[in-house]
């Protein structure tokens, strides 16, 4: 049985009437552990079918099977707890509570999460720290700039020691020297821990450091 | 600072924006400190109703025919008003089946100038012999009987005559007394009274000015013997002596219930009208927040919270800003109550003190109505935007 397995994954869009095609029908199989980038052209689907297998959107018809399970026929119950714990996302759109200080955003999935210990402030700014902002542990959003705030992003993504990082071009407004220290840090978690790791990304540098690349267009898997 | 919880996320959402939360803090006070002074106004006139009529110890009231409300407003509260029928009518009452004992007594005003000195004043004698009414709080206060020519106040009396002390000579219809002691707070319109003994009423019929004349007497309380319903034995009483009417203890104020139960209604609608009015500012306010917030939502739901979480988030606003609505609304709510009191003649004439479990209920019951309106006005947005797909919200800027 292999550990992520996506099969037939389709995902229509219908805005008034008119239909899109953002996913067509896309196989793929992803071993534990691998790092995987996914480069394409803006539109070509890359945020829906990350977004998919994260849970966070439904496809129109295909299956996604996490150990065997296919995650898009749970309830809202097991989706969220499959979420919580076993994803870690970096969404593509600005993504933090402006009501909540960057330590808080990072300990916000905690809350959900009643299962394990809920991780205190200090794993927080362990980890903001670890993506370079640790000083700016009790800022809040709107006093971070864009790269600062992608950083808390991260940091949050990371709390609940995901085993898939689904991260949708993440390092997008970073300088390339924080790019490649990020960078650095997903080796450092894929190598270290066994996480595995889809990467989204314009950069087809970025791209080329993951074990297995694939190229998405029109909604298809080709060939790179 | 504290932990991140539930707790913490939904204050920090409260604080938002002030204003807006305040209008709904106002609003749910509004609401809730109306429903207090109305349950506190209703339950007040009609528990003291309650107690005064149990305070009588009487099971039925027999009056002449035609006085019925003469005597209730002299018994509930102390409007001065004298009703007459001749002392033979104990001997026919006497002879109904079921009356277990039975007293009389003999009401009248004085007019000050004309008979006495003293402030107008409802004068009750009673006969010391029969009486099972005047007894038990005579014995409290004075501990003796009273002499001819003796006369004890009603605890509203003493205030009224300006004395609340012992030992003051009075002239009433031509004839000096004593008065030498205050009754307890019985929370009757007998508080409003000055008691003696109807040996007196000779003399006083001797001076020629009052109306009252030999043989005359105003009411006969009765005690029903254990195993006969009251309601039937006054239907034959009334039925057997025509010259009286008679009041069961069950009916007694029936008058101001009538009025309370109209009260009621407009209490009810403006209440009714209010909380609709109330849960529609909620629901509108929830609506605009649930729009608001709903990328945030969305993130949290992709961070793995469950629906749960979010109705629990949100419960935990709502809830502390139904809490705190209603109990700003509950302390207004009985401080306005005690205010009004005084302006309201139906609850002036009568005591109308609530005690400490009715205050505590009644904001017991505030406190759930006005946080139950809050959180009904607010789970229908919240259900709707629980069940947003989370990728399309968070792509809304
Ligand atoms: N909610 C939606 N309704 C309708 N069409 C949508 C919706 N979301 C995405 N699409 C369409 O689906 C296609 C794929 O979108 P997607 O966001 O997956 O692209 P992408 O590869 O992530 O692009 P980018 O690199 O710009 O982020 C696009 O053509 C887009 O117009
Ligand atoms: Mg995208």
């Amino acid at each position: 049985m292999s550990f992520l397995h996506i099969e037939n994954l389709t995902k229509t869009y219908t805005v008034h009437d008119t239909s899109f095609v953002g996913v067509d029908n896309i196989s793929l199989t992803i071993n534990k552990g691998e790092f995987l980038s996914i480069v394409g052209h803006s539109g070509s689907g890359k945020t829906t079918l990350i977004s998919i297998i994260g849970g966070i959107l439904k496809p129109t018809t295909g299956r996604v099977l996490l150990e065997g399970t296919d995650i898009c026929t749970l309830d809202d119950n097991r989706l969220s707890e499959y979420r919580v714990n076993r994803i870690g996302f970096m969404f593509q759109f600005a993504s933090l509570l402006p009501i909540l200080t960057a330590k808080e955003n990072v300990l916000l999935p905690g809350i959900f999460n009643p299962g394990k210990n809920m991780p205190d402030e200090k794993a927080a700014v362990d980890l903001l720290e670890m993506v370079g902002i640790g000083e700016k542990a009790d800022s809040y959003p709107s006093q971070l700039s864009g790269g600062q705030q992608r950083r808390v992003a991260i940091a949050r993504a990371l709390l609940n020691k995901p085993d898939i990082i689904l991260a949708d071009e993440p390092t997008g407004d970073l300088d390339e020297e924080t790019e490649a220290e990020i960078m650095n840090l997903f080796e450092k978690i894929n190598q270290k821990h066994g996480v595995t790791i889809i990467l989204i990304t314009h950069n087809l540098n970025l791209a080329g450091k993951a074990q297995k690349k694939l190229r998405m267009s029109k909604g298809r898997l080709v060939d790179i | 600072m504290a932990q991140l919880s539930f707790f913490s996320v939904a204050l920090k959402n409260l604080k938002r924006k002030t204003f807006r939360t305040g209008v709904l803090v106002f609003a749910i006070a509004l609401l809730v400190s109306l429903l207090i002074f109305a349950i506190s106004f209703t339950v007040s006139v009609a528990s003291s109703l309650k107690k005064s009529s149990e305070r009588l110890g009487a099971d039925l009231v027999v009056v002449p025919v035609g006085a019925r409300g003469f005597a209730e407003e002299f018994l509930l509260e102390s409007k001065n008003t004298s009703f007459y029928m001749p002392i033979s009518i104990n001997e026919k009452v006497k002879k109904i089946e079921g009356i277990e004992a039975m007293t009389h007594q003999t009401y009248l005003s004085s007019i000050s100038g004309l008979c006495c000195d003293i402030m107008p004043t409802r004068i009750v004698a009673f006969n010391p012999a029969t009486d099972f009414i005047i007894n038990p709080w005579l014995q409290k206060s004075l501990g003796r009987p009273l002499q001819l020519g003796e006369a004890i106040a009603g605890f509203g009396t003493s205030e009224n005559l300006g004395l609340g002390l012992l030992d003051i000579e009075a002239t009433i219809f031509d004839n000096r007394f004593s008065i030498v002691g205050v009754l307890e707070e019985t929370g009757t319109g007998l508080d409003h009274a000055l008691f003696m003994t109807e040996e007196n009423l000779k003399n006083i019929i001797k001076s020629g000015k009052s109306p009252l004349k030999e043989g005359n007497i105003s009411i006969i309380f009765t005690k029903i013997k254990k195993g006969y319903d009251p309601d039937y034995v006054g239907r034959v009483l009334e039925g057997e002596i025509p010259e009286v009417d008679v009041i069961a203890r069950s009916d007694m104020g029936e008058k101001f219930l009538n009025t309370l139960a109209d009260i009621n209604k407009i209490f009810l609608l403006t209440t009714f009208l209010a909380s609709v009015l109330t849960t529609f500012l909620v629901w509108a306010i929830f609506s605009a927040i649930a729009n608001e917030r709903s990328k945030e939502i969305g993130i949290m739901r992709a961070l793995g919270a469950k629906e749960s979480h979010i109705v629990h988030l949100y419960l935990v606003e709502v809830t502390v800003l139904g809490l705190l609505g209603s109990t700003i609304g509950v302390l207004a709510g009985t401080y306005l109550s005690a205010l009004l009191t005084g302006s309201f003649s139906l609850l002036k004439n009568i005591s109308a003190g609530l005690s400490g479990g009715q205050q505590a209920t009644i904001a017991l019951i505030g406190l759930l109505v006005g946080t139950t309106i809050c959180i009904t006005g607010a789970m229908m947005p919240i259900n709707r935007i629980k069940k947003m797909e989370p990728l399309l919200v968070i792509k809304e800027e």
